[in-house]
């Protein structure tokens, strides 16, 4: 009994001390005090993991759309969400783990909100999620599939491609999908590594029949996302998963719209064009002041925004003005979508060109844990690029 | 009892108990030892290890000790449930569903329509009339039996084979052969091969190619009918070969967790192609996969009209009434080829087919049981016949005659608006039609 009762209670000081402390006590004790601390030599042993390859900027805030709150990027996508399942009583959420608020955070809040026929799990099968999708759109009703990361959507390949996208233009229009949007984290995130880190979006820009859009911040996610949820075709809508927390600027609180198939001119320019989306578009922005500063070359950046169907014809009034283009995306460069660009451009603007046209691009290769630093195309990668272009 | 409740209280936080202590807490009256009061407690009981119950969230099951793998039981599989015999006769009378005559007779006639639309349009394939068809031989009673035990709004998701159930709810042959044909009048453009049909006033699912892609769909649209509180039930068809897919296993774990309306029907009609059962699956077919899913489900004698009519009817009934999911197997056999593309005297005995044929086929089996109720002769049969055949024969004509869709509907709903890059391609066609426009087949299409 009292052997009990002091088992107990040590047991108990252990429980009431949490493990942190119960981990200081052992390296007090002089255990394993090597295996967890091991020694600092010289400069910082213990590699810290790299900073961010961009800086977010955040856009100004936007006075058209009423009364804004300060959000991140995941806060901006559940903003969307909620507006959507309060105008329209037919749109659902599901996916999987998307019930709890999901495992970046986009649908805290639903769940209780709108209630469980509303907001729910699935269970963990892509292809299920994605045909499940569909069907609830052939009813007319809206639904927003989650697909918890872009390297997992290859299994509802099938039904995004065979089903979703030809089902208007293979029944004659008597049926459609097009109240179906699909979200899906995306983008390098640091230690990502091979699945967790894909940008598919070229696979999908081979296919007629859905829209592709990827946000570069929370003001632009919430309005494209709600553009892409009303939009009468099945959507893919790309999150970039580095900028859930990182980016935060002020969203309007209201929904407002976003329009789709329309590139952005953030940066107007002379020399020089440098096309981009998602994550990237921060990177040739910073891009841009350092050509600015140092070759004393003026940029136009543009966010392409919509991947397919894409507008070639802002893309196009900027070479024909600048002579020069410059694609960037972390995607490998065979056949990465700045393949598509480069190959229309040079069609439509082949006389307008100073240089060939670059695209900097990730390696051909899987995308790799620890050697990220090397692989994504990072400021320096970029600027090359450019000043090479410059010089040509 | 002060060490008791200390110990119980590190046992809720550690759950590390010593045999002691065990000892101690069991010897209170009572099965869990503890004081029942405190609600949070009470929820704790629930996880007590003291007796001896799994408590894996994972299963809701009791121990074994015996070491024993389960058998799956195909020797003696689950078993067929059927009304008429061969010879369509009601084996059990408090299993007849008492169809009135008129209802018995669309069944008979719908079977019949189809079968001769069957051997007018494979003919006609074989004649270079059209580029491809694929009859339904021997599978007419589970189109029109499960057709007439749902309701005209139900909504349908099909595989190909199941022209049957469209015409059970009167799809006129000139739409059927407008598809076949790819002729002006196809509500689907043209834009896909025969047999593809779609119609949305009927609830037609439009047909596509990818097989058991429409499983998971159908139990999308089962869940937006659960939430319209739309009284709907929507029916799913495929065969034994595309329930191997993985989108048939979604589909079926997807309706059963999300509590869907839905009823699966699948045409177990021995073959894929040439790949015939054995080499498809090892279990028990496809009734036995439903309880692993769990849904319910039934295997029934897909030639007995009445049987699939009976099983379809209750399952529609519950399926609404308690949004739960149903499996029907409906057994049946593939009495022509898979399509015009296949022969299958390649891989299966001319034997095989005639005994499906004259032995255990739906149309004969309910002309069967028509004759035998007085409510059909060899009279009405042969006005029938010859009937049916001018109805096809005149739609089939027409069809012909038509014009194929203007080549423009080549780039429409893509997407709902024309997007401008598409739009330019379409342009470049014009163009290019206006020069080169002679080596083209522009005489058969629309102006």
């Amino acid at each position: 009994m009292a052997a009990v009762g002091s088992a107990a209670s040590w047991l108990f000081r252990l429980r009431a001390a949490g493990a942190e402390g119960h981990w200081r006590r052992l390296c007090g004790a002089g255990l394993a005090r090597g295996f967890l601390h091991p020694a600092a030599t010289g400069k910082d042993a213990a590699q810290r993991r790299q900073v961010a390859h961009f800086t977010f900027q955040p856009d100004p805030e936007p006075r058209e759309y009423g009364q804004t709150q300060k959000m991140n990027l995941f806060q901006s996508i559940t903003s969307a969400l909620d507006n959507s399942l309060a105008k329209d009583p037919t749109a659902v959420i599901f996916g999987e783990d998307v019930a709890f608020g999901g495992v970046f955070r986009c649908t805290v809040g639903l769940r209780d909100k709108y209630g469980k026929d509303r907001v729910f799990n699935t269970p963990l099968c892509e292809q299920g999620i994605v045909g499940f999708g569909i069907g609830i759109a052939v009813t007319g009703a809206t639904a927003i599939a989650e697909i918890q990361f872009a390297d997992y959507i290859f299994p509802a390949f099938d039904q995004i491609v065979n089903e979703a996208a030809k089902y208007r233009y293979r029944s004659g229009d008597l049926f459609n999908c097009g109240s179906l949007t699909i979200r899906s984290p995306w983008g390098c995130v640091g230690h990502g590594a091979l699945y967790h880190s894909q940008s598919p979006e070229a696979f999908f820009a081979h296919c007629p029949g859905i829209k592709v859009v990827i946000p570069r911040s929370p003001f632009q996610a919430k309005g494209l996302l709600l553009s892409c949820i009303e939009d009468k075709n099945p959507c893919i809508f790309f999150e970039p998963k580095i900028l859930y927390r990182a980016a935060v600027e002020q969203v309007p609180v209201e929904p407002y719209n976003i329009p789709l198939s329309q590139a952005e001119v953030i940066q107007e320019g002379r020399d020089v064009t440098l096309v981009a989306w998602g994550t990237q578009v921060h990177v040739i922005r910073e891009v841009a002041s350092m050509a600015k500063e140092k070759l004393g070359v003026s940029c136009e950046i543009i966010d392409l925004r919509t991947i397919i169907p894409w507008d070639v014809d802002t893309v196009c009034k900027s070479v024909i003005k600048t002579g020069r283009l410059l694609i960037s995306h972390e995607a490998p460069l065979t056949g990465g979508f700045a393949s598509e660009i480069s190959s229309t451009i040079q069609e439509e603007c082949f006389l307008n060109l100073e240089a060939p046209i670059s695209r900097v691009c990730g390696y051909d290769t899987p995308f790799p844990h620890i050697f990220e630093p090397f692989y994504i195309p990072d400021k320096w990668k970029c600027y090359d690029a450019l000043r090479k272009m410059i010089n040509y | 009892m002060a060490v008791a409740i200390a110990a119980a209280r590190v046992w809720r936080q550690s759950r590390i108990l010593g045999q002691a202590a065990l000892l101690l807490l069991l010897r209170r009256p009572g099965a869990r030892g503890l004081a029942i009061s405190h609600p949070h407690r009470q929820q704790e009981q629930q996880f007590s290890s003291l007796d001896d119950k799994p408590q894996f969230p994972g299963a809701s099951a009791e121990f074994i000790d015996k070491l024993e793998f389960i058998q799956p039981n195909v020797i003696s599989g689950i078993p067929i449930y059927r009304v008429m015999d061969r010879q369509g006769q009601i084996i059990n009378p408090s299993e007849d569903p008492h169809l009135p005559k008129e209802k018995v007779l669309k069944f008979y006639k719908s079977m019949t329509l189809l079968n001769t639309m069957d051997r007018i349009l494979y003919e006609s394939q074989r004649q270079g009339r059209i580029s491809f068809y694929m009859t339904n031989y021997g599978e007419e009673g589970t189109h029109v039996g499960s057709a007439a035990a749902l309701d005209n709004t139900d909504l349908v998701f099909g595989q190909y084979r199941e022209a049957g159930v469209l015409m059970y709810r009167d799809y006129p042959l000139e739409l059927f052969m407008a598809q076949c044909y790819g002729n002006v009048s196809d509500l689907g453009k043209g834009r896909q091969m025969p047999v593809h049909y779609g119609c949305k006033e009927r609830h037609f699912v439009t047909i596509s190619s990818p097989l058991a892609t429409q499983i998971p769909q159908a139990v999308g649209a089962a869940y937006a009918a659960k939430r319209a509180n739309a009284n709907r039930v929507v029916i799913c068809y495929f065969g034994e070969g595309a329930a191997s897919e993985g989108d048939a296993h979604a589909g079926f774990n997807f309706a059963a967790t999300l509590e869907c309306p839905i009823i699966f029907f699948c045409r177990n009609n021995g073959y894929a192609i040439s790949t015939p059962t054995s080499e498809q699956y090892r279990g028990d077919g496809i009734a036995a996969r439903g309880p692993g899913y769990g849904i319910l489900s039934i295997r029934v004698d897909g030639n007995d009209v009445f049987a699939v009519y009976n099983a379809t009817k209750e399952a529609r009934r519950r399926a609404v009434a308690e949004n739960q999911p149903f499996l029907i197997e409906a057994m049946t056999y593939r009495i022509g080829h898979h399509s015009t593309s296949d022969d299958s005297s390649a891989y299966r005995s001319v034997d095989e087919v005639n005994y499906w044929d004259k032995q255990d086929h739906p149309i004969s089996r309910l002309r069967h049981y028509l004759l035998s109720q007085g409510w059909w002769d060899e009279e009405q049969e042969k006005a029938w016949r010859k009937q049916s055949r001018k109805k096809v024969m005149e739609a089939f004509e027409q069809a012909e005659r038509k014009p194929k869709p203007n080549p423009n509907l080549l780039f429409s709903d893509v997407y709902q608006e024309m997007p401008s890059q598409l739009r330019k391609q379409q342009e470049s066609l014009a163009r290019h039609l206006q020069t080169y426009g002679e080596h083209y087949p522009l005489e058969h299409f629309d102006k």
